[in-house]
């Protein structure tokens, strides 16, 4: 047996390489110090918050598409849901110190809808801290009640992304049809707004913070699970794993993610619809990670900033008429040419380098095994003495 | 029972008539060829205005019905080509890649017909209605939709069952590399059913214009209408739509009867979510064995 | 008590009966080939035991316990492993993270999240990656090997697995000569150590390796015993109708 030097190297990236940390900070200094050259009250400080609750509510997309191959298209209910709780509770108590014209100490929206007071089971969001944990929490319990049920019966693919889509439907359609006490159409107003240093500051800590969570959950053991589950689930079974409680465990965090976008959204903008909790939102999800880049976590977050600061940017010129056509065909050219998005097309085009494409490098095996005139011999020849199995 | 009761019964029964009509083409094409259409409501939406371009020219919804089917069938053919084709095996991504299509039908339709809503009016020889029960007539147009759903569906089964390409369609629905190595052209079959499925929706779109206005998002809360009955009822097997729509269409009209139309949606959503359980692939669904 | 019993395992399907009261046991640390023409129920039989299907009736005993229709992901913690007639593994994950993942480890969510790689797990991969000789393809995705190389990576995910029954369903299929020369010394290797039910068609390869076999037909037990002996018998030779050809 010819005697084959080889390293015991596994190539794996760190947890965080040094240009990436370097890269980071830079941005995130960047992000910060908006307030103080843009001014404290501009639009572009408006529109980098929301980018940021977009780009959360992006990443947590990718948690459960990229990383465990489950498209939902209703991940907008999440993030309603936790818009809506803090929205009410800073209405409310926005309608407590600014009385109405009528003397009324309750939101301006329920007057109109005929309602006497603030109803019962509203009570409890006076209290805003109560409201964010109710913001949290719930959506995350309903994830992992909607996870037990679905996939405990293996329902995935297609079956779950039309399901997740009619829920978030419903959804929107209740809060239109409640508006006495959501708000309706024209969705919860008038309640300022936290724009500004501090609170973009906030978002920018805990867009980071989720970051992280996301890179240690996918650069450790369940991280290489989940990728397992989504490349062979099956396999992934009879090894062991209990597929449907991984999946579970990822839906609810990524609904909790979602859910803290939907909360600092909220409480940043100043306004929220039912168009913050159904499928249109749900879906421009789905596309911004899309062209970010499925299964990276940068890719989320570039997604969300291109498309929207894309729209924005546009959105004076003759361009606009024709930005819905653009999305649509968008949508069709990612699938079709871009499937990795732009950060999966970028890594793939570095390994390929680094590498060798697949063609490159199984020749380049066939040639070791050539030179090195492989024979096997059927006597069994063992190659170190000791038993290894 | 009570009279109320028993005309909220029959009004369930032309609601499940509107979803198996919407919800057949839908079936056909998930059936054969694996792939959900994202676009399916902007396909009924485009059958939809063909009905009321058909009126304006003085026809009616009996001439309307052959017109749509062969203009949506043209578009589906155009969407096939063009994109569903090349993504047979990733049914994900072929959600995606039609809900841009649909994004681009309804870009495309309003800026030939603009925004303002159109309305088509039933044939008038439908006008009026058959008393049944109560002081308030069944009105024919129901009785009618109940009768394109049943022809419909009748079309179809005669389609799959009876002829020779529906024979070829079943084969590749069975046993798609097997039915390619014998010599049947599954990439045309896919082709020709898609256009099959898209005609349907044209049909149901001229057949379903006269409930609401007509106007370029009409066809979203059918296109989620469609794809829960295919998930109660199942695909694979034809009675699934039938049963999925008459479930979903008579729970709905009943709770909503009791509450509110938003509260029947919601329940009924949760009964289907919690009848996948027991069926997880719909409960006519041919429950692939892994 | 043998370490795998089945007892009366009737498998009908559409109709069709595909297992039919079939009485089957593996002795502990045994070399077992199951044999049988197409369609004799033998994946089918490996289906039931792993879990992938439930039996219409009888009963799968594993070690003592009864399994019949439990979960896939519970009897692999029972001590069962399965190869695929397909080789089945994760694609874009590294031949390295593919054999990780199978070690034999606890299974649950928590346990997992944010768990790192032990030295002696490192050891152990590498060792295994030896046992296969796939070392020097360690950090390519599982989806640029060769078929024969995706047949050992999957012997050495279950290997990994230290299972107490392995259960081998073709493993052999699509390989050069000298492959099936060294993956039936790699089953040898492994079956002095584990119990082994080996399915295999090459009659080459099970007379190198085989010990005691059983041959199914038509969802039973046609014959059971030594090869020398089930060969000559009168019932497979019918069977087989001259397939094996001279002795």
């Amino acid at each position: 047996m010819p005697d084959r030097a080889h390293s015991r190297h596994v190539r794996r990236s760190r947890l965080i390489p040094i240009w990436a940390l370097l890269l980071g900070a830079f941005i995130v200094a960047a992000i910060g110090s908006v307030p103080y050259y843009a001014g404290n009250d501009s639009y572009v400080l408006l529109l980098l918050g929301k980018f940021l609750c977009f780009a959360i509510f992006a990443l947590s997309i990718d948690l459960i598409w990229g990383f465990a191959g489950i498209l939902s298209l209703g991940q907008a209910v999440y993030f309603g849901m936790g818009a809506y709780f803090v929205a009410l509770s800073l209405k409310i108590n926005y309608a407590m110190e600014h009385p109405t014209r009528y003397g009324s100490k309750f939101p301006d929206f329920m007057e109109w809808n005929g309602l006497k007071e603030l109803p019962g089971f509203m009570t409890p969001l006076i209290s805003t801290p109560v409201a964010v944990i109710c913001a949290l929490i719930i959506p995350t319990l309903l994830a992992f009640i909607f996870g037990v049920i679905t996939f405990k019966r293996q329902i995935y693919g297609v079956y779950c992304a039309v399901i997740t889509l009619a829920e978030a439907l419903i959804l929107q359609e209740f809060i239109i049809e409640y508006q006495a006490y959501l708000g309706g159409f024209n969705g919860i107003t008038d309640y300022g707004n936290f724009v500004g240093a501090p609170f973009l500051w906030l978002i920018l800590a805990i867009s980071v913070a989720f970051f992280i969570l996301a890179r240690l959950i996918t650069h450790s053991r369940i991280g290489t699970v989940l990728k397992a589950i989504r490349d062979n689930d099956v396999r992934a079974e009879f090894m062991g794993y209990n597929v449907a409680n991984y999946r579970i465990f990822v839906f609810c965090v990524s609904a909790f993610m979602a859910a803290t976008a939907g909360a600092m959204y909220a409480a940043w903008v100043g306004i929220v619809s039912f168009l913050d909790a159904g499928p249109l939102l749900s879906v421009e999800g789905v596309i911004w990670t899309a062209v970010g880049g499925r299964a990276t976590l940068i890719g989320p977050f570039l997604g969300a900033f291109l498309v929207r600061g894309l729209e924005f940017v546009l959105s004076g010129s003759w361009f606009a008429n024709y930005w819905q056509f653009f999305m649509g065909v968008l949508f069709i050219a990612v699938v079709l040419w871009i499937p990795d998005g732009l950060v999966g097309t970028i890594a793939n085009w570095l390994r390929r380098r680094r590498r060798g494409s697949i063609a490159q490098i199984r020749a380049e095996e066939d040639r070791i095994a050539h030179d090195q005139q492989r024979d096997w011999e059927p006597a069994g020849a063992a190659k170190s003495g000791e038993e290894v199995v | 029972m009570s009279q109320a009761l028993i005309s909220q019964v029959l009004i369930g029964v032309s609601v499940a008539a509107i979803l198996a009509i919407a919800a057949i083409g839908l079936a056909v094409i998930f059936g054969v060829a694996g792939v959900i259409n994202m676009a399916h409501g902007q396909f009924i939406m485009v059958g939809a205005y063909t009905a009321a371009v058909v009126g304006q020219l003085g026809g009616n919804t009996f001439i309307a019905i052959p017109v749509a089917f062969i203009v949506v069938a043209a578009v589906g053919l155009v969407v096939e080509r063009g994109v569903i084709q090349f993504l047979y095996e990733r049914p994900l991504e072929t959600l995606l890649a039609t809900w841009g299509v649909g994004i681009i039908l309804e870009v495309v339709m309003k800026a030939i017909f603009g925004p303002e809503l159109y309305y088509v009016g039933a044939p008038r020889v439908l006008d009026g209605g058959i008393r049944i029960i109560g002081r308030l007539p069944y009105p024919y147009y129901r009785l009618f939709l109940i009768g394109c759903a049943i022809a419909m569906i009748a079309a179809t089964f005669w389609l799959i069952y009876r002829t020779n390409f529906g024979l070829k369609v079943r084969a590749v629905r069975r046993n798609r590399a097997m039915s390619g190595c014998l010599g049947i052209d599954t990439a045309r079959i896919d082709m020709l059913i898609f256009m099959y499925g898209s005609g349907l929706a044209g049909i149901a779109g001229a057949i379903l214009a006269p409930i609401k206005s007509v106007s370029t998002t009409m066809g979203f809360t059918y296109a989620v209408g469609s794809y829960m009955v295919l998930v109660l009822g199942g695909v694979g097997n034809l009675l699934g739509v039938p049963t999925g729509a008459f479930l979903i269409g008579q729970g709905e009209t009943l709770i909503a009867y009791k509450y509110n139309a938003v509260i029947g949606e919601l329940l009924v959503f949760i009964a289907i979510v919690i009848a996948i359980r027991i069926f997880p692939r719909g409960i006519f669904g041919y429950y692939e064995r892994r | 008590m043998s370490l795998l019993e089945v007892k009366g395992l009737t498998t009908v399907v559409s109709g069709y009966t595909i297992l039919n009261n079939l009485d089957f046991s593996v002795e502990e640390n045994e070399l077992r080939v199951l044999l049988g023409p197409n369609g004799a129920g033998k994946t089918t039989l490996i289906a039931m035991i792993t879990g992938q299907f439930k039996p219409t009736s009888g009963k799968i005993y594993f070690d003592g316990q009864d399994i019949t229709g439990k979960s896939p992901d519970a009897i692999f913690r029972a001590g069962v492993s399965r190869k695929f007639q397909v080789p089945n593994m994760y694609e874009t994950l590294s031949v390295y993270d593919n054999v990780l993942i199978s070690l034999r480890g606890d299974r649950k969510v928590m346990k997992n999240i944010f768990r790192g790689t032990t030295s002696e797990e490192k050891d152990r991969v590498w060792e295994i990656l030896e046992f296969v000789d796939l070392t020097d393809r360690a950090n390519d995705p599982a989806d640029t090997m060769s078929h024969g190389e995706r047949q050992w990576l999957e012997i050495a995910m279950l290997v990994a697995s230290r299972p107490k029954l392995m259960l081998l369903d073709e493993p052999t299929t699509g390989m050069t000569e000298e492959g099936k020369y060294r993956t039936a010394d790699l089953i040898q290797r492994i079956a002095a150590r584990h119990t082994v039910l080996l399915v295999e068609h090459d009659m080459h390869l099970v007379r190198r390796i085989a010990r005691r076999v059983t041959v199914m037909h038509q969802g039973h037990v046609l014959a059971e015993g030594p090869l020398a002996e089930v060969v000559n018998d009168e019932t497979v030779k019918a069977v087989y109708l001259g397939k094996s050809g001279p002795q």
